[in-house]
């Protein structure tokens, strides 16, 4: 009788993205930011990976926002605010001396809760930071790669001159992302992008994030858990740790995002994400 | 707080433990009926079976609308998942009490073998016990009293395969032959009861630590 051959039932499956052997785009050690006396989050030693979406979650007030902002300085530009600790991106801590904080933004670009677009034409909204930069040589092609990458160029193709406030919530939020990737960015900081759109739009936003971590990293903070769920590799868990003068935030759990939906390891991450929280 | 999905998946849960409470039930009527050759009895344990059925799809229907509606995470997901797996565990253990209770309808005339009959009854005890650890290693999330019941598993398994050799040696007797064929089923039946009670304690390990594996693995032997 010959010899029967192991039947091969285990075929490689598609591994979900991991941090494993992925390089660390963000950095930050010990981080902290206050607004005058008060502290808004404390010590977060996080790294964020290159080509992969990253979800914060957690509470109102549990400092996601802010930690969010502290990744392309926008908390420079609230007077009190103060930050402590540091900012690695690619190993440059990006508070040091010396540091252009609009070259910073130029590399980590952010889309905001509502759609902020500016009162110009939609083709204007993508070339503003274009022009503003520099990055004039085939402007035209620039801007509609850009809002085919953010899936609006077949919406708006026919109408480019046309004002931006004419959109839809939707379309106005794709816009921004078109504007914000326009001028190449490293990474896209995304502050609640979907809370203010409908299902369909929130699915085409998200949609959308499948396609971009392919050529950029995606920070999102996010209060709908789900979309955490959907659209993160890795998650981070922020909560508010209470405290005398009233509390700051403080990161709880950072892991693949499977595994912060499936076992957390922490009791408080468990609480909240089933929602037993408080 | 999420009140009433709690309350669901408690509610849940509870019926799970009521279907486990009647699959005992089932059980304890399949092995006094086969001992005491009752076909009447035996009726009744394959009429019993539709109540384990409707639990069992009362608790199907309470899992996917817990699915639908409220999104279950961590521990919470795990625990549908688990009673999702054990609800069927328990509903094939019916199954088996039935096909105890056929069985036992069809040799109602034949002259029983005490010696076989005897070791129905300790084998049924044995399956009743990985029933209740079963129940209680999930009800109380206790991995050590789930890991225990491979242990017990193995004697079940010890006494199926010397049911099949007391069979083979009936030799030529015809009729006794044909009991014997048919007690083999009833061996059967019993042992995979307590396969599934093992699963069930997989369920439990799996609910506890969120790993998935099975204590033993057939095609892989210790």
């Amino acid at each position: 009788m010959p010899a029967v051959a192991p039947i091969e039932i285990a075929q490689a499956r598609e591994a979900p993205l991991s941090a494993a052997g992925r390089e660390a785009v963000f950095e930050t050690r010990g981080l902290t930011v206050s607004y005058g006396k008060a502290l808004a989050v404390a010590g977060v030693d996080l790294s964020i990976y290159r080509n992969l979406v990253t979800a914060i979650i957690g509470p109102s007030g549990c400092g996601k926002s802010t930690y969010l902002r502290s990744l392309n300085r926008m908390n420079d530009l609230i007077p009190a605010a103060r930050v402590e600790g540091e900012v690695l991106y690619h190993g440059q801590n990006i508070y040091a001396d010396g540091v252009d904080p609009v070259e910073v933004r130029r590399r980590i670009g952010m889309v905001f809760q509502k759609p902020n677009p500016f009162p110009k034409s939609i083709y204007d909204n993508v070339a503003w930071g274009l022009r503003v930069l520099g990055m004039k040589d085939d402007l035209d092609g620039r801007v509609e790669r850009a809002l085919t990458q953010a899936a609006l160029w077949d919406e708006v193709k026919d109408r480019l001159k046309k004002g931006a406030f004419g959109l839809s919530g939707g379309q106005q939020q794709r816009l921004c992302l078109a504007r914000a990737i326009a001028v190449e960015p490293d990474v896209v900081l995304l502050d609640e992008p979907a809370s203010a759109l409908d299902p369909i739009a929130t699915s085409k936003i998200e949609d959308l994030m499948h396609e971009l971590k392919n050529e950029y990293t995606l920070v999102i903070v996010t209060h709908n858990m789900q979309q955490a769920a959907r659209v993160a590799d890795m998650t981070a868990f922020f909560t508010l740790e209470r405290s005398e003068s009233g509390g700051h935030g403080v990161l709880v759990e950072y892991d693949e995002t499977p595994k912060i939906f499936t076992q957390p390891s922490d009791k408080r991450t468990e609480g909240y994400v089933t929602g037993r929280f408080g | 707080m999420r009140i009433t999905f709690q309350e669901e998946l408690e509610q849940v849960e509870a019926a799970l433990q009521e279907e486990g409470d009647y699959v005992l039930r089932a059980l304890r009527a399949a092995v006094n009926a086969l001992e005491q050759a009752d076909p009447e009895l035996a009726n009744e344990v394959i009429a019993f079976d539709d109540e384990i059925d409707n639990r069992y799809f009362s608790i199907q229907e309470g899992i996917q609308s817990l699915l639908a509606r409220q999104t279950p995470v961590a521990v919470d997901l795990r625990l549908v998942l688990a009673m999702l797996h054990t609800n069927l565990h328990l509903e094939r253990m019916g199954d088996y009490c039935v096909t105890i209770a056929k069985l036992t309808k069809l040799v109602a005339d034949a002259e029983p073998d005490e010696g076989l009959v005897q070791a129905f009854e300790e084998m049924g005890q044995r399956a009743e016990e990985m029933i209740r650890i079963a129940l209680g290693s999930f009800q109380r999330r206790d991995l050590d009293a789930a890991s225990s019941l491979v242990d017990l598993d193995e004697l079940i398994d010890r006494a199926n395969r010397r049911a099949v050799e007391r069979v083979l040696d009936f030799g030529a007797d015809a009729e006794k032959r044909e009991w014997g064929l048919r007690m083999i089923l009833v061996s059967r039946a019993l042992e995979r009861i307590g396969d599934h009670a093992v699963d069930i304690g997989e369920q439990t390990a799996y609910l506890v630590t969120g790993e998935f594996r099975e204590f033993t693995d057939a095609s892989h032997p210790s």
